[in-house]
């Protein structure tokens, strides 16, 4: 099978403008001499109810790389959705930002606040405030939609405020597999033709009544026109509850899921597979194991044949109230069989990142996944992100990758630990730091030497004596 | 004009002539060296089967190289990249050039010394054969800046004619065993030549150590070409080992576990008023370390009555060598520091694991794949739990049921329809019993990464 690129369409700033020269030779042909007169109007009408709620954003967002934190421009997409100034746009846009600066259609400029950001399904929302009331979009209904209805994909493509492009669904449910964790568990994808290009992230895409029926999100690198969307009608129940609670919550039952074609072609099998149980998840303790056949959760009857089925039962499975028990009611051997399991609340998308300059290094939290991917038991430790070339943590033998197990003889169960314990080797300038560290299947035993890193101390030193 | 002006220039021509005998080497010598040697210089030819091991395609080519006879009865020497993890080499073909005349004889391929990149292979004759071949020095050593004299093959386009290239040890390293480094490019034919002394003794042999990207677990130094020096493969020369087909079980100890050794720094931060040591960083579960309850944090400070000193990071290979060489099964005594106490243990040596080099594969025909037990360091390296048994997918057969199944190299697969598959046995037995049975269909439960799921698979009988 081919390997999908979701490339999140956020764009830097500073690249935005070097393919106008390409623009210049591009001839347009033709025209639209093929849109009839009714159609052009329709266009006309959807594109300019829609454009004064268009936002320009331009995020200055926190990057870590090679072992150091730093800022860097972009550009994104969004629309306004309320009077009130409440804006929709990607979590890949404005989430990790240190400022995010709104450009509205009359170009008046206003620094947003992040109300909130859900990684998991990339909706980002962003609030500015004014003394007048906002124009505004209008959603509209995605399961309505049919693949081949015409839309505008409406944003900022490379930094272009302001552009429409025109084209038609493609595939109304696109389901992408989640490759290089660039893809929603739970929603598949509008696919659309219409020109979307790195900065339309976070874009409206709209009906020809001007309604909203998805946010423009990810390309697939290397093709031409694939570009996909989020479904309005996802997306505004993940809004909603942003706006309501500042986060999303979901349930977990530490359960893969996998279509019942890949265990048969049984037409009248119903149900969805287990495909894996994540071992110290409740569903584990229960007694669910994989290869089990999922058919009621609670009352509700699941059924994915296919995978483009298999984002509705997960859905169906977040949406379950953490912390309460819920009846799996499973297929095995032919037998049905019951299990109450109690719901866990979906661990974070993504773990925090933090950089320690004196050492030169960044780590980032362990998510479960990672967690599981190191063979860890439980999620403690902390992951090594970066490591800035000539700094003491890379020239004490610390590598990316690394999991902090310890630090001298305690034991780092997250960040936050590391974080204090980092500041008192800082306050109490110790001399030499142990850190126990894993890679892959092995450990081994790192020593931060600071008596090494005589300018930082030097420094330190000479402004004690400044009177 | 005066003559002054000339003497100090007649002085450096005095210079440049005695050094002439000093610095090369006189046409006279190498005239010699050639004629002496080159008749045991061969062309070796075979069949090369190369396996990439991401898309598990193979590409098959011919080859040829240099192959260096030592034995009268015709045992040689050649490239050590000839057995490498994902290569295949067979149809082997030794054609002598004696007094203008070629013989040619078919030859195997012999057991890979594990400390030498260096292969061995054994001339195959119905007849007993005295042929022409070299004998090493194994007493001369090499020093900076000494020149050396390379005999090699030159290409097909130039008739392999038999050709001698001059050159100089730029640099000699003492650890962890003594290589030299040779100053000027190494030509394709000039690789395992005889390399020659200005005495015109045969020191060694030309060569090239892997690079871990080439699945090399030797002294990764790849790159530079290198003289190895006689006394590395005399043992080798003096009893050949048996041949690659009969896999022997390696008969190395084991302790299972990896160190690093206790710098100067260590040892203040631990209050160990004496440097060196090796500080165990990793016990493997299940390992003769574990059983004794050697833990991560422990210094080896002896083993088996000889002290542990080390202090640099080569010294870690030593004691590897050491422990390898002591009898699987017999008792050492390792004396340990914890948290500061010296502690005496008495561990009993096991089998050193096989490597997944040597591991069994099975070619399973009517899948098109090809699976292979899960080794030891296979489970290290993909870092697998204790509770992942199975077999891992090694190759998958372009275009076949597997390949349209979606099984790629690296997948373990954990059971198949209602046979669980725990090593390369079940696999063989489940294969066994679905040639007969040929059903339409095979569910495998695979493991892919840090999740498992289930395939389905068409064969084709």
């Amino acid at each position: 099978m081919m390997p999908h690129t979701h490339v999140p369409l956020s764009v830097r700033l500073r690249h935005g403008f070097s393919y106008l020269l390409l623009l210049s030779a591009v001839v347009l042909a033709g025209g639209c001499a093929s849109l009839s007169g009714n159609t052009q109007d329709r266009v006309l009408a959807a594109r300019n109810r829609v454009a004064p709620a268009l936002v320009h954003i331009r995020p200055v967002k926190e990057v870590f790389v090679s072992g150091k934190r730093t800022e860097v421009l972009t550009v994104g997409s969004g629309f306004i959705i309320s009077a009130d100034g409440y804006i929709v746009t990607n979590e890949h846009v404005a989430g990790e930002s240190s400022e995010v600066w709104c450009i509205l259609s009359d170009n008046t400029e206003h620094e947003a606040r992040v109300v909130g950001v859900d990684p998991y399904t990339d909706v980002a929302v962003l609030k500015i405030e004014a003394d007048r009331p906002f124009p505004y979009v209008r959603w509209g209904d995605s399961d309505a939609i049919e693949a081949g209805q015409m839309v505008l994909a409406m944003g900022s493509p490379h930094g272009l405020a302001r552009s429409v492009s025109l084209g038609i669904i493609s595939v109304r449910d696109r389901y992408l597999e989640n490759a290089s964790g660039m893809s929603s568990p739970y929603n598949n994808w509008i696919q659309t033709d219409a020109a979307i290009n790195p900065g339309n992230s976070g874009g409206p895409l709209v009906n020809l009544k001007g309604d909203v029926v998805g946010i423009n999100a990810r390309m697939l690198s290397g093709a031409e026109n694939l570009g996909f969307a989020i479904p309005a009608n996802i997306a505004r129940q993940v809004v909603t509850q942003i706006i309501d609670h500042g986060s999303v919550r979901r349930s977990a039952l530490g359960l893969v899921f996998q279509e019942m074609t890949s265990k048969t072609d049984d037409p009248s099998a119903r149900g969805v597979v287990i495909a894996d149980v994540a071992p110290l998840s409740a569903s584990y303790e229960a007694g669910v194991r994989p290869g089990d056949i999922l058919i009621r959760l609670g009352n509700r009857p699941m059924h994915a044949r296919h995978e483009e089925e298999l984002p509705a039962v997960r859905k169906a499975v977040a949406d379950l109230p953490v912390g309460e028990p819920v009846t799996l009611v499973l297929e095995r051997g032919g037998e049905e069989m019951s299990f109450s399991v109690v719901t866990e609340e979906e661990s974070a998308y993504k773990g925090r990142n933090a950089e320690f300059s004196e050492w030169g290094f960044t780590l980032v939290e362990l998510t479960p996944d990672l967690a599981r991917r190191a063979q860890l038991p439980g999620h403690t430790g902390v992951l090594v992100s970066g490591c800035l070339p000539g700094g003491l943590a890379a020239s004490s033998g610390l590598t990316p990758g690394d999991i902090i197990l310890k630090l001298d003889d305690t034991p780092v169960a997250s960040l936050s630990d590391f974080m204090n314990l980092y500041k008192s080797v800082q306050e109490n300038r110790k001399a030499l730091t142990m850190l126990f560290v894993q890679k892959g299947a092995l450990t081994r035993f790192v020593l931060i030497d600071q008596t090494n890193s005589k300018s930082s101390i030097l420094d330190k030193e000479v402004l004690d004596h400044v009177d | 004009m005066s003559i002054k002006s000339f003497l100090p220039f007649a002085l450096c021509l005095s210079v440049l002539l005695f050094s002439g005998s000093g610095f090369s080497f006189e046409q006279e010598m190498l005239q010699r060296a050639y004629d002496t040697i080159s008749p045991a210089l061969c062309v070796l030819t075979f069949t090369q089967e190369t396996t990439d091991p991401r898309s598990g395609e193979q590409i098959r080519q011919n080859g040829f190289a240099v192959a260096l006879n030592v034995s009268a009865e015709g045992l040689l020497l050649t490239n050590g990249h000839l057995q490498r993890d994902n290569v295949q080499s067979f149809n082997f073909r030794v054609t002598f050039r004696i007094d203008g005349k070629e013989q040619s004889y078919p030859a195997v391929l012999l057991k890979k010394p594990d400390d030498l990149n260096v292969s061995l292979l054994r001339l195959q004759s119905e007849t007993p054969l005295t042929l022409p071949y070299v004998r090493f020095s194994t007493d001369a050593g090499l020093s900076l800046g000494e020149p050396v004299a390379i005999l090699g093959i030159m290409g097909e386009t130039l008739d392999f004619n038999r050709a001698i290239q001059e050159d100089r040890i730029i640099s000699v390293l003492d650890a962890p065993r003594s290589t030299y480094c040779l100053g000027g490019q190494l030509k394709m034919g000039f690789v395992t030549g005889p390399v020659i002394n200005r005495r015109g003794q045969v020191v060694g042999i030309t060569g090239f150590d892997l690079a871990v990207a080439e699945g090399g677990e030797f002294f990764s130094r790849s790159g530079v070409p290198l003289v190895y020096q006689a006394s590395l493969f005399e043992k080798h020369i003096a009893s050949p080992p048996d041949q690659t087909q009969e896999s022997v079980e390696a008969e190395e100890a084991w302790l299972g576990v990896f160190t690093q050794p206790l710098k100067e720094e260590f040892a203040r931060y631990w209050n160990i008023p004496e440097a060196g040591g090796l500080i165990v960083s990793t016990v493997i579960p299940d390992s003769p370390a574990a059983a004794v309850g050697i833990v991560p944090g422990d210094i080896i400070r002896a083993f088996d009555g000889h002290p542990i000193r080390a202090i640099h990071d080569r010294d870690v290979l030593a004691f590897t060598q050491m422990v390898k060489e002591k009898a699987p099964g017999s008792e050492v005594e390792i004396t340990l520091l914890r948290n500061g106490e010296e502690l005496a243990l008495t561990a009993t040596l096991g089998h050193r694991p096989r490597a997944a080099q040597d591991a069994d594969e099975y070619e399973d025909e009517h899948l098109g794949m090809v699976v292979r037990e899960i080794t030891r360091d296979l489970r290290i390296l993909l870092n697998l739990g204790e509770e992942v048994q199975g077999v891992i997918v090694r190759r998958v057969v372009s275009g076949s049921a597997a390949q349209a199944a979606r099984i790629q190299p690296g997948l373990i697969i954990m059971s198949m329809n209602s046979a669980t598959i725990r090593d390369l046995d079940d696999y063989k037995e489940a294969a066994q019993f679905f040639k007969q049975d040929k059903p339409d269909e095979i569910t495998l439960f695979v493991r892919a990464g840090a999740q498992t799921g289930f395939l389905r698979l068409r064969p084709r009988w």
